[in-house]
This record gives structure tokens, C-alpha cells and sequence, in this order.
């Protein structure tokens, strides 16, 4: 367990170090709702309606352009080798890596997503439906991503098929993340889409060990 | 079947299209395994001849 | 694990096979686009339109079937590590997306006129929409890893994902249908259907099934030749 908690701080740390993490991230979720206005046009009614589907759209594609961050450099530095033939399990190292892309990257995304709705005049009602969600959401984004890295991993064009790979996986994260935001012109609450969100965050736990640790062996060979 | 009946393209078309698709399929299919078989045996009388 | 294991005895077993599977499809098929088009009946409601049904909907069935071969034969492979499987994977794939494309194309033009809209985002269209993109992310694995065995191992983790993921993709897209209420104009007949239109439905499923054995088989058996001319070739040039 401690080996474990120790890798995910080497992670966070490493990412800190080199700028990596939630900043650049960021950057370009501003720049795309900024663009948004431009495509769109200004009317605020309709910025308002359209706020959490953009701001939704706009993580994904945030947590998708870092995924191939969570393995290629160690990967390609060798450290990734060494973990394995180390005394964790594959899977742990291949789940912690994972969790520390959550905590320094889609964690803090999800955290800061929700304030870019002010830009796209977001209802004050739907901001904290919107926050609970992402912040839910984000563990399996960042789960599915680290799946979608693993596969990926020794390709040299690997972003594109990642992409195919993992976008059609963040389809039910999408749907009830939105669902929980849009809530109140739904059939329920809130509640139930959170409840959901936290439950497809804990299958993604369940699975994205054993998948990407089987991905990074066939790389590894 | 009714052939004055309305929409009666849309019918036409879906039947066209899958006849295209699932056709190009077979030919493609059946094409390549045929090329392969026959790049096979080619082979496998090459080898004997000058005996590896 | 370069060759496939032995396959001496699946080769046999499927040129003993293949042209009894071919026969068997195109009667079936004939007899099943005989119900389809001459003897069942024009819909009350739809007209002659409902006739598009019995070659959309068992290409619908069709493409899940495939996947499910696909998922199948990737646990086994994963199971037994069995080279034959993953080629069987491989090759279920292409067909399973052309008749993914069929049932999506020929919804599209039921679509049209009982909508009134070439696309519209209900719920099995879009659920069909998704598993096509899975099917297509499945096919660019193979396409992008050259070497065989790190495609093999990368495809079974893909297949398998794909496969928990269908169900959820399905539940989500149904939950997120009720959502935004559609205007449903017509809905399909569900087991209320009458029986002369149900025995096409079903033997044009049938029929399609069959078809897929015999295009898997011999897309099976043309992989394991292609395999063993690139055993050849890389004989030829020495890497062996």
C-alpha cells in the first residue's frame, strides 16, 4: 500500500515539476470557450442553454489531449520497465498512475471548469449540479484515458487512435454528466445522474486496472 | 409488393444498398482468399522447384 | 506465438464446411427475401415503407452478434492464448461494421419518411451509431500496430472494453432519450407483430446469420494464408 501511495506522489510530483498538470489544460479549455461566442454568436440565451454541454465537451476533449501523458514518458524512459519487474502488481502501478492524472489534472479541470460558465453565462442554479458532476465524472475520465494511454503507449501516431478508442467510452460519463447539470427541466433530480456518475466511476475502478496492465505488457514483451 | 405505393424509392434504395454493400462484401471476401490460395500454391511449386 | 497453433484441422473442418454454409445462406436468403417482398402484407400505418424493417432490423441483430463473436473469441484468446481466436476477432470485425453501416444506412432511409428527417438522434440509432464507432476504433487497432502478436494483445484489451461497455452505452442512451422526450411518430410493432410478417423477419435474421459463418470462415481461413505468406516472405528476406 505504501509503495503504491508512494508512486502516485512520484507522479504528482514529477507532473508538478515539469508544468505539466491541470495548466495547460486549462489554457486551452479557456481558448475554446472563448472561440465558442465567436461561432455561435453573443445572444446570452443561448450561451445559457448550450453552458454545460460545451463546458462537458470541452473537459473531455481537455482530459483526452493529456492521456497520452499518464505512460508515454515512462514508457520511453525505461522507468516503466522497472516498475514492472518491481514487486507492485502491474495493475496498482497502472491504477496509480491513473489516479495521479485524477489529482493533477481532471480534478482540478472539473474544479475550475464549472467558473469558465460565467463567460458563457451559465444559470447560477446549474453551477453546483454542473461541479458535483464533473468532479465525478473526472475519476472515470481520467480512469478511461489512462485505459485509452495504455493501449497506446508505444505508437508513434497513438494520439488519433487513442482518441477513437476513448471517446466512445466517455459517452455515458457525457450523458449523465450533463443529465445531472440540466437537472431541473429532467424527469428527476440530480440525485439519481450523481449517483450514477459515481457508480460509472467505480466500474471504470474496477476495470481499468486489469485492462491497461494487460495493454502495457503487450509492450512491454 | 405495390410499386405506385408512396416512399416506395426509400424502399427500393434500402434494399439496393444493402444488396451493394453485402455484395461488395462477398466479393472482397471470397477475392482475397481466392489471391491468397492461388499466391500459396505459387509459392509452394516455386519451393520445391529449386528445392531450399 | 508467431503461427497459429494448428491450424491443420480448422482448415479441413471449414472447406468440408463452407459450401453447405453458402448454400444453406442463399436459400435462406431467397426464401427470405421472397416473405419479405412478395408475400408479406403492406402495414396499415407505414404502407409498403415497413418492408425496409426486414433487412434493417436483422442487420441491426447481425452487428451485435458479430461483436459478441468478436468479444467471445478475444476472451478466448485471452483464456486459452490461442492464435486462431485473435485471427477470428480480427476478422469479424469488417464484416460486423458493413452491416452496422446497413442497419444505420437503411434506418436512415426508413427515417426519412416516417420522420420526415434523414438522422434523427433516438435511442437505438444513436446506441448503433456508438457501436460502430467502437467497431471502427477496433479495425484502427489493427490498422495501426504492424506487428501481429502486439496487435493480437492490444485488440483483445480493446474487444473486451467495448464488450462491458455496450450494455452501459445502451442503458445511457436510452436514460438520455426519455430525456429529451422525442417526437416518436411510429414505434416498431414489438411482439404484436402478425405472423406473416414475423417468418420473413426471422428468416431473413436467420439467412444473415448464416451469411456471416460463411464470410467469417473464409475471411478466417484467407487471414491464416496470409499469415503463412508473410512466414514465407520473412524467410525469404532472413529475419527467420
Amino acid at each position: 500500500m505504501n509503495a503504491f501511495l508512494a508512486l502516485i506522489a512520484r507522479d504528482v510530483k514529477l507532473t508538478w515539476r515539469q508544468g505539466g498538470g491541470a495548466g495547460a489544460a486549462l489554457g486551452f479549455m479557456l481558448t475554446v470557450i472563448g472561440l465558442v461566442p465567436l461561432a455561435l454568436g453573443p445572444d446570452q440565451n443561448l450561451l445559457q442553454r448550450l453552458a454545460p454541454g460545451l463546458l462537458w465537451l470541452t473537459l473531455l476533449l481537455s482530459v483526452l489531449l493529456t492521456a497520452d501523458r499518464i505512460f508515454q514518458q515512462d514508457y520511453e524512459d525505461g522507468s516503466l520497465d522497472i516498475l514492472a519487474m518491481g514487486d507492485q502488481p502491474l495493475e496498482l502501478v497502472a491504477l496509480a498512475k491513473a489516479l495521479a492524472h485524477w489529482l493533477t489534472t481532471s480534478l482540478p479541470l472539473a474544479v475550475l471548469a464549472p467558473l469558465l460558465g460565467f463567460l458563457l453565462n451559465i444559470a447560477p442554479g446549474g453551477l453546483w449540479p454542473l461541479a458535483a458532476g464533473m468532479m465525478l465524472g473526472s475519476l472515470a475520465l481520467s480512469l478511461i484515458a489512462g485505459l485509452g494511454g495504455a493501449v497506446t503507449v508505444g505508437l508513434r501516431r497513438g494520439g488519433l487512435l487513442a482518441a477513437l478508442l476513448i471517446l466512445p467510452l466517455y459517452v455515458p460519463i457525457l450523458i449523465f454528466g450533463i443529465s445531472a447539470a440540466t437537472a431541473m427541466t429532467g424527469p428527476s433530480g440530480a440525485g439519481s445522474s450523481l449517483i450514477v456518475l459515481a457508480a460509472l466511476a467505480l466500474a471504470a475502478l474496477a476495470v481499468q486496472p486489469f485492462a491497461a496492465a494487460a495493454a502495457l505488457r503487450a509492450y512491454l514483451r | 409488393m405495390d410499386f405506385s405505393a408512396p416512399h416506395i424509392g426509400f424502399v427500393l434504395a434500402s434494399y439496393l444498398l444493402t444488396a451493394v454493400v453485402v455484395g461488395g462484401l462477398v466479393i472482397a471476401i471470397l477475392a482475397t482468399d481466392r489471391g491468397r490460395a492461388r499466391e500459396l500454391e505459387r509459392r509452394k511449386n516455386a519451393g520445391s522447384s529449386h528445392d531450399r | 506465438m508467431q503461427n497459429f497453433a494448428n491450424p491443420t484441422r480448422f482448415l479441413a473442418l471449414a472447406n468440408a464446411l463452407l459450401p453447405w454454409v453458402w448454400a444453406a445462406a442463399l436459400i435462406l436468403l431467397g426464401l427470405g427475401l421472397y416473405g419479405a417482398l412478395i408475400t408479406a402484407p403492406a402495414d396499415y400505418q407505414q404502407g409498403e415503407t415497413v418492408r425496409i424493417m426486414y433487412v434493417h432490423v436483422p442487420a441491426a441483430w447481425l452487428s451485435l452478434f458479430a461483436y459478441g463473436v468478436m468479444a467471445f473469441a478475444s476472451a478466448i484468446a485471452i483464456i486459452f492464448r490461442h492464435p486462431l481466436a485473435d485471427a477470428a476477432a480480427k476478422v469479424a470485425a469488417p464484416i460486423g461494421a458493413a452491416f452496422c453501416f446497413i442497419a444505420l444506412a437503411t434506418g436512415s432511409l426508413w427515417g426519412k419518411p416516417m420522420w420526415g428527417a434523414w438522422w434523427v438522434w433516438d435511442a437505438r440509432l444513436t446506441s448503433m451509431f456508438v457501436l460502430m464507432l467502437f467497431y471502427l476504433g477496433y479495425i484502427a487497432v489493427w490498422q495501426a500496430v504492424e506487428e501481429w502478436d502486439l496487435a493480437a494483445s492490444i485488440a483483445r484489451v480493446v474487444a473486451l472494453v467495448g464488450a462491458i461497455n455496450i450494455p452501459i452505452v445502451k442503458f445511457s442512451v436510452d436514460w438520455w432519450n426519455t430525456l429529451h422526450q422525442p417526437s416518436s411518430v411510429f414505434k416498431m410493432g414489438g411482439p404484436a407483430i402478425s405472423n406473416d410478417m414475423l417468418w420473413p423477419l426471422l428468416v431473413m435474421g436467420l439467412a444473415f446469420n448464416i451469411l456471416f459463418v460463411a464470410l467469417h470462415l473464409t475471411a478466417l481461413r484467407s487471414e491464416i494464408a496470409a499469415r503463412k505468406l508473410h512466414r514465407l516472405h520473412m524467410h525469404d528476406v532472413g529475419a527467420l
